[in-house]
């Protein structure tokens, strides 16, 4: 149970974010506003925002237990996983979406390639994000259940007023201004937990020493590269190809969560920044959610369950108050996930299926109370489905499973969209749809296709793959846009244009 | 095929300087980025050289870099 001043400093720090949400309702005139946050925001803020919303808290417990399970080689995910690929979002993607003045990325398909490129897109996304909102609502509240002993229906109903309070009246201004002090009370609280813990270990030297010396199986515990061959989910094959070629590009570029942030950015300068920005706070992250596990290894060794790890440290090391601010940092990553998701479905909605399907050429007052109603019902949806999760615990895993057929094939058609000139709308669309069925259909045997258990970082490859060649193929055959209508759209017609 | 098997020869040392050579391959494409694109949205007279984000993008692979050296 926690102590008083525990209590106190969870209470402050929601009564906190609700004040400070709601005083950037000021801000909210129009839909642009509401959406893009009147393209007025620094590029600190957005880069914060971009780095507290990747991380939730189901984050903080399972990257620790998997540090404990498997040690460094998990730290791929936020390095060479974010790092490369943000800083290709911040020299060309992120540039080329914020001259375009777009508010969605599917919108930028629908302009490249046809409306079923985008509908395709924005419905896989909008799927994507609100049953992600459920599962994550029931997911991250049992685990503060299990850690804090708070009711499940408590930590919902609470976190979602909150975040449905400040996102509702302040839009992605409230989000990112509101994520920006999260990432501070993530980064103390993190950090405070890890200088504990290295006092408690003996320092660097001496947890390396210790581990190394408690048996073959840890020997590979601080090489982040692993064999091909490595038992554990990440082989450096995978990591290479599968991770940093594809899904990482994908998910920094294709992201709607991520680029409508640097959508918002003040000028084309502020847009780049916020990336690289971002991808210098991507390399702290490993050391916040990473080492906690490995220092358990001598703390609380030989652990079934690696996610027991970080729980058992908080208990152990931090005093009162420090606990407090430790679970406000939990709840930190859950409120900065579920704003993002809640605002950029809303986005997607109100921009890609509700404009162009169900009521064109409206005022955009009407267009801005839409993406508000549209944020209060997914948040009403998101609490009332998240019970399902209990059902079928397997739910976790089979959301972030969709999203990863779907990555490889919409990154080729982005990459070949922006790339080539003469990629047609047919071979966009053929590519997309057969790279996702090859994606199905490669988890779905990969017993008979891979020799790793979980070969997810494969699967993604392939599939990217499939859809690229796919979509060269078909757009071969089929005849292209005239250039006329691709200036803006596609990057060597775009540069000779703005320099002449 | 599907499972890279003809990468296999390739042992876990020459692995790591393929990551490390990827790294040092960005910097050098990044190093190739003009500046009047760099500073595009800012004014002449407000351009500094730590506004320059090619500075900024050679910092962070750099710890990127270290990082993959070390581990």
């Amino acid at each position: 149970m926690l102590a008083g001043i525990d209590l106190f400093i969870i209470i402050a720090y929601f009564a906190g974010m609700m004040i400070l949400g709601y005083y950037f309702k000021r801000f909210v005139g129009n839909s642009e506003d509401y959406f893009l946050g009147g393209r007025t925001l620094p590029f600190w803020a957005i880069g914060m925002s971009v780095v507290v919303s990747d991380i939730g808290a189901m984050d903080f417990v399972g990257v620790s237990g998997q540090a404990y399970r498997f040690g460094v080689s998990v730290g791929n995910f936020d390095w060479i996983g974010s790092v490369p690929a943000m800083l290709l979002a911040a020299f060309i993607f992120i540039p080329y979406f914020w001259r375009g003045g777009m508010y969605t990325i599917p919108e930028y398909l629908g302009k490249r390639y046809n409306r079923s490129v985008r509908t395709i897109a924005s419905l896989t996304w909008i799927t994507f994000f609100a049953v992600d909102l459920g599962v994550l609502f029931w997911a991250t509240a049992v685990l503060l259940n299990v850690l804090m002993g708070w009711p499940v229906w408590l930590s919902i109903l609470l976190t979602a007023g909150v975040v449905g309070f400040y996102t509702y009246f302040g839009g992605i201004t409230a989000v990112v201004m509101t994520d920006v002090v999260q990432l501070i009370i993530m980064f103390v609280g993190g950090f405070t937990l890890v200088f504990l813990g290295f006092h408690a270990v003996g320092g660097w030297d001496a947890m390396v020493t210790k581990i190394h010396s408690m048996g073959p199986e840890y020997q590979q515990h601080f090489h982040l590269i692993q064999p091909s061959d490595t038992k554990s989910p990440f082989p450096w094959t995978g990591i290479l190809f599968g991770l940093t070629f594809v899904m990482a590009n994908a998910y920094m570029i294709g992201n709607q969560t991520i680029v409508q942030r640097c959508l918002t950015a003040k000028n084309e300068w502020h847009a780049k920044a916020s990336m690289i920005f971002g991808a210098s706070l991507k390399m702290l992250i490993p050391v916040l959610v990473m080492f906690p596990g490995l220092m358990a290894i001598i703390l609380h060794p030989g652990l079934t369950d690696g996610d027991k790890a970080l729980p058992l440290m908080i208990k152990n090391i931090l005093p009162p108050g420090l606990v407090g601010l430790m679970f406000s940092a939990f709840f930190a990553g859950m409120m900065s996930s579920v704003d993002s998701l809640l605002n950029s479905t809303a986005t997607l909605f109100t921009k890609d299926i509700y404009e162009p399907y169900i009521k064109k050429g409206a005022t955009d007052k009407h267009y801005l109370h839409v993406g508000k109603i549209t944020t209060l019902i997914l948040l009403i949806l998101g609490v009332i489905t998240s019970p399902i999760s209990s059902k079928y615990p397997g739910i976790y895993v089979a959301v972030q499973t969709f999203l990863s057929y779907f990555q490889g094939p919409l990154f080729s058609i982005l990459l070949l969209g922006i790339f080539w000139k003469k990629t047609t709308q047919w071979g966009g669309l053929s590519g997309l749809i057969i790279g996702i069925g090859v994606a199905v259909i490669l988890n779905t045997f990969k017993g008979r296709f891979f020799t790793i258990q979980d070969p997810f970082l494969y699967v993604s490859w392939w599939s990217f793959v499939t859809g690229f060649i796919v979509t060269f193929i078909v757009s071969l055959f089929t005849s292209p846009y005239p250039d006329k209508k691709l200036v803006g759209l596609v990057y060597n017609l775009t540069v000779k244009k703005s320099n002449p | 095929m599907l499972n890279f098997d003809w990468l296999s020869g390739i042992s876990q040392n020459m692995a790591k300087w393929i990551f490390l050579g990827l790294f040092i391959l960005i910097g050098i494409l990044v190093l190739f980025i003009p500046n009047d694109y760099i500073f595009q949205g800012v004014k002449k007279q407000d351009r500094h050289w730590y506004m320059n984000l090619k500075l900024w993008a050679i910092i962070v692979l750099g710890m990127l870099f270290y990082t993959y050296y070390i581990f």
